[in-house]
């Protein structure tokens, strides 16, 4: 149902006429769907005053950040957080920074890098917000989820502000935990639903060191930039190794002797998405990367603090590998590839060339959980995109996986994904029942994917889980006004 | 070409929002990290590349659905091109393409803006993109100047609408004539007989009207017997160098823009900047000159059936690597004392001077407010002076420097060089 002019009105009341719209013929901009109206207000009262509202009219709403593809409802107001786009502070004493829901984690990072920090860097890219909260590239380093969100300013579906942990006895940001209220299991859930009723307006993320440079000296013209040089402190190799096992336990040798800054499972595809720069060459370069591999692999990079430090991370690095029969690929150690492996890893975490750039989609299946478990269930769920591969439905990949280790690798994400092209209706369905095969699978063997759902079929595999989160969203959101998929999209 | 020859690439986008923003690993922080005008001013996504691709795609499925939002989206893009910069960057697909198509299929069912008829009405009654005051080539008047309709010379350095008729910009076309006099080139102008190259039509997306104007302006430019064509215009450069090609109207003329021509004079020891000239300043990219003067790549295929966008022949995508950057560059850096110290937002990710696809007209404010974005960035630089090589750029953004009150200086690249030699 539209809003009445008297809602609308109101709502054009609190954010002004120019940032409120229910013109469907731009709609589809966002989704295909008919929202009731699209607002986008400026700071964290515009979105109390806009949710209570909701709850006046009973209107039904969901934020979004960048928002890459979503389903939404029909009538749905759609918050969009594009003006809450501050950097709010970062502080250097206590390793954190404050932002907003749409300073995207490019900027951030830029700005931490300069300061000698830097932060999880979600797999999502960096052109996503900077508070979204997941897994990485760097996770091996900086950690991943939501170990990483500490204090949070949330503005709940009846639109009370709450300030989490730190933020709500002491006024500052600097622990998620506490003094104050921590309710972290109800900020950042795991498991489905996944995301928080609500709005979050802002949050603290943690910060890392940084051994890298204040900026990579990066040269060239899109797309194709290379750094002039490769920062003495660090170095990129991929490795590939005769067998899962003997890759394996490569990857725990180098968790236990902290020398990566980071180490991504990444497949010989992927390598080839990133450092080419169309379709074509990447079909070429993956061809003949393949003959160069072994078997399966991982990319690492390694980051001195200090000349000696990098010296002794690249001895033992170089002694893991041979250990385990490693073999470094050619194709990485040219500076010129290594370094743009170095930037796209770091600074924009791969993310589009090797998922939409193929066809313009891709599914995925996460899984968390010890590696070398999840890596056995990945190699079935691979072996199960070999007949959408040969029907062509599917891009060729060799049927790989990837995954890497969160904080040293004790423990770890693996993934799978299709890529395929959404326009072509026998391919998304074989991608579609694909997914739901291997997730079901993964349920059954005792794995957590987050593509599992919905809630009442895992929920009784899960202490009932969701029984208790039925009853806190019916506490938190009486009038039903947040439906699932909310706070940071 | 139609909208309906894009439907893969608009189908393509991911919505990842990449087109509101520079090249990831260029962003320096949460300054000047945007590249869209548009986005950036009016915050509803539909405004972004992303944005008008996805409303793009709809429309093919569902028909145009006009509203007065919908035509204040389409009119409030300046067509500069960066969101597809930063799109190809990772993806294989058009971007500004399509953008332009859906707004040539607006003005083809006749849902235009007045601002924009009102200058094409122009455009068609006086051959000019700007109103006309007084005889087109008055400027030249003393300068002794050959007349290339009477005289064969070896390059014809083309003008411009707003160079030619705008009191405040006729300096650079006198500036363009003593340096051209002084390295002692053979080169004439079409004075009153010039045309306009139409290709501020096509950005507003009137391409009908291009057409005409251009068959036109190249017949003459033909009849005149040049080999090279020299603009002191960046959307003149763009229009004779890539859409003239792109409609086959160019034939072998060699079009270069003033600043690749003053390069090439210096390097060739014709032009000598000798005299020394104290600033610092930092340069503006202008986009047409830049980015979207790349040369255009002729190509015609069909998708391969299969998992990927890809096509058969393989299509060679221009993604703005091929601009002009380097030999602005050059020239500034070859006067002495000269101190250029670059913004963030450069080359083909620069940040428009807000002038283009008919927002100058239709909607000035936005065009200085654009402007206003550059003019900061330029002063964050600590430059005493912004340069650029284009009249439209220099005339939008001494605009904002009048509202604002900004003391920074803007100049083009010829008045340097006028000064140095």
């Amino acid at each position: 149902m539209p809003l009445t002019k008297e809602q609308y009105k109101a709502f054009e009341d609190v954010v002004g006429a120019e940032n409120i719209t229910d013109d469907k013929a731009i709609m589809p901009a966002y989704y295909n769907t008919d929202f009731a109206a699209i607002i986008l207000p400026k700071d964290t009262a515009e979105v109390q005053a806009c949710i209570k509202l909701c709850n006046k009219f009973k209107r039904q709403f969901r934020p979004i950040c960048t928002g890459w593809s979503g389903m939404f409802p029909k009538d749905l107001i759609l918050l969009d957080l594009r003006r809450l786009n501050k950097i709010i502070e970062i502080n250097e004493k206590n390793m954190y920074a404050v932002v907003e829901p749409y300073v995207i984690s490019a900027e951030l990072q830029a700005e931490l890098m300069k300061r000698g920090f830097n932060f999880c860097i979600k797999g999502a890219g960096t052109n996503c917000s900077a508070m979204l909260r997941g897994h990485g590239h760097l996770d091996q380093t900086t950690s991943g989820d939501d170990r990483n969100h500490l204090a949070i300013e949330w503005v709940t579906p009846e639109g009370e502000i709450v300030k989490s942990g730190a933020l709500g006895s002491a006024d500052e940001w600097f622990c998620g935990d506490g003094p104050g209220p921590s309710i972290r299991s109800i900020l950042t859930s795991a498991v489905p639903p996944g995301v928080t009723p609500g709005v979050f307006t802002k949050a603290a993320v943690k910060l890392y060191h940084w051994p890298g440079p204040a900026a990579y000296p990066i040269q060239g013209h899109s797309p194709k930039y290379t750094l002039k040089e490769i920062p003495a402190n660090m170095m990129a190799r991929y490795y590939s190794f005769p067998s899962v096992e003997k890759m394996w336990n490569a990857e725990i040798k180098l968790g236990e002797n902290e020398i990566c800054y980071e180490l991504m499972g990444f497949n010989a595809a992927m390598v080839a998405c990133n450092i080419t720069t169309c379709n074509e060459e990447e079909e070429e370069v993956f061809a003949k990367m393949s003959k160069e591999v072994q078997g399966p692999g991982f990319f690492v990079i390694i980051a001195g603090n200090s000349r000696e430090d990098f010296e002794f991370k690249k001895k033992v690095l170089e002694q893991i590998v041979k250990d385990n029969d490693g073999i470094s690929l050619k194709t990485v150690e040219d500076p010129e590839i290594e370094g743009i492996l170095l930037c796209q890893c770091t600074r924009i975490s791969a993310s589009i060339r090797e998922t939409f750039r193929a066809g313009g989609a891709f599914n995925s299946i996460p899984i968390m959980g010890q590696r070398d478990l999840t890596i056995k269930w990945a190699i079935g769920a691979g072996k199960a995109k070999e007949p959408l591969i040969e029907k062509g439905l599917i891009v060729d990949d060799g049927g790989a996986f990837f995954g890497w280790g969160v904080e040293q690798g004790h423990l770890g994400k693996t993934e799978i994904f299709c890529k395929f092209d959404p326009q072509n209706p026998v391919a998304k369905k074989a991608v579609e029942t694909w997914q739901k095969e291997q997730t079901e699978r993964a349920f059954k063997e005792s794995y957590f994917a987050s593509t599992m759902g919905p809630q009442d079929e895992i929920g009784p595999a899960l202490c009932n889980y969701h029984l208790w989160w039925q009853k806190i969203v019916k506490a938190i959101d009486p009038n039903g006004v947040s439906p699932e998929g909310g706070a940071l999209v | 070409m139609s909208l309906e020859q894009y439907k893969g690439d608009m189908e393509m986008c991911c919505r990842c929002s990449t087109c509101k923003f520079i090249p990831m690993q260029k962003i320096q922080g949460s300054d000047f990290s945007y590249v869209c005008p548009s986005i950036a001013k009016y915050n509803f996504h539909a405004y972004s590349a992303g944005g008008r691709m996805n409303i793009g795609a709809a429309a093919l499925k569902n028909g145009m659905n006009y509203t007065p939002k919908l035509l204040d989206v389409v009119y409030n893009c300046q067509m500069c091109g960066a969101c597809g910069v930063s799109c190809n960057y990772a993806m294989d697909m058009e971007v500004l393409e399509p953008i332009s198509e859906f707004r040539m299929k607006c003005i083809e069912d006749g849902k235009t803006n007045p601002a924009l008829d009102k200058v094409i009405a122009g455009l068609k009654k006086t051959g000019s993109m700007v109103p006309v005051k007084g005889k087109r080539g008055a400027w030249a008047t003393g300068l002794k100047l050959k007349d290339a309709t009477k005289v064969k010379v070896d390059v014809l350095y083309h003008v411009g609408c707003l160079t030619s008729y705008d009191p405040e910009m006729q300096k650079l076309a006198k500036s363009i004539a003593r340096i051209l006099q002084k390295a002692g080139v053979n080169f004439g102008i079409l004075g009153d007989a010039e045309m306009c190259c139409g290709g501020r039509a096509y950005q507003m997306g009137y391409k009908d009207a291009f057409l005409a104007q251009a068959k036109k302006t190249m017949a003459q430019i033909k009849k005149a017997g040049v080999k090279t064509l020299v603009t002191g215009c960046a959307d003149g450069y763009q229009t004779f160098k890539v859409l003239y090609d792109r409609f086959n109207l160019k034939g072998d003329l060699e079009v270069l823009h003033i600043t690749e021509y003053i390069d090439r004079l210096i390097k060739e020891g014709k032009l000598k900047p000798k005299k020394k000239v104290e600033m610092n300043v930092t340069y503006h990219d202008p986009c047409r000159l830049g980015r979207l003067g790349e040369p255009w790549i002729h190509w015609e295929g069909k998708k391969i059936p299969g998992d990927r966008f890809v096509f058969d022949p393989p299509k060679e995508y221009r993604r703005g690597t091929k601009g002009i950057y380097q030999p602005p560059r050059d020239v500034i850096k070859s006067i002495t004392g000269v101190k250029l110290t670059e913004m963030t937002r450069i080359m083909e990710y620069s940040w428009c001077c807000g002038a283009g696809g008919g927002v100058n007209e239709s909607n000035p404010d936005f065009a200085v407010w654009t402007a206003q974005k550059r003019i900061d960035e330029a002063v964050s630089t600590g430059a005493e002076a912004l340069v650029s090589a284009c009249p439209w750029c220099e005339k939008t953004l001494n605009k904002a420097i009048k509202a604002s009150g900004s003391s920074l200086k803007v100049y083009d690249v010829v008045e340097l060089v006028e000064r140095a030699i």
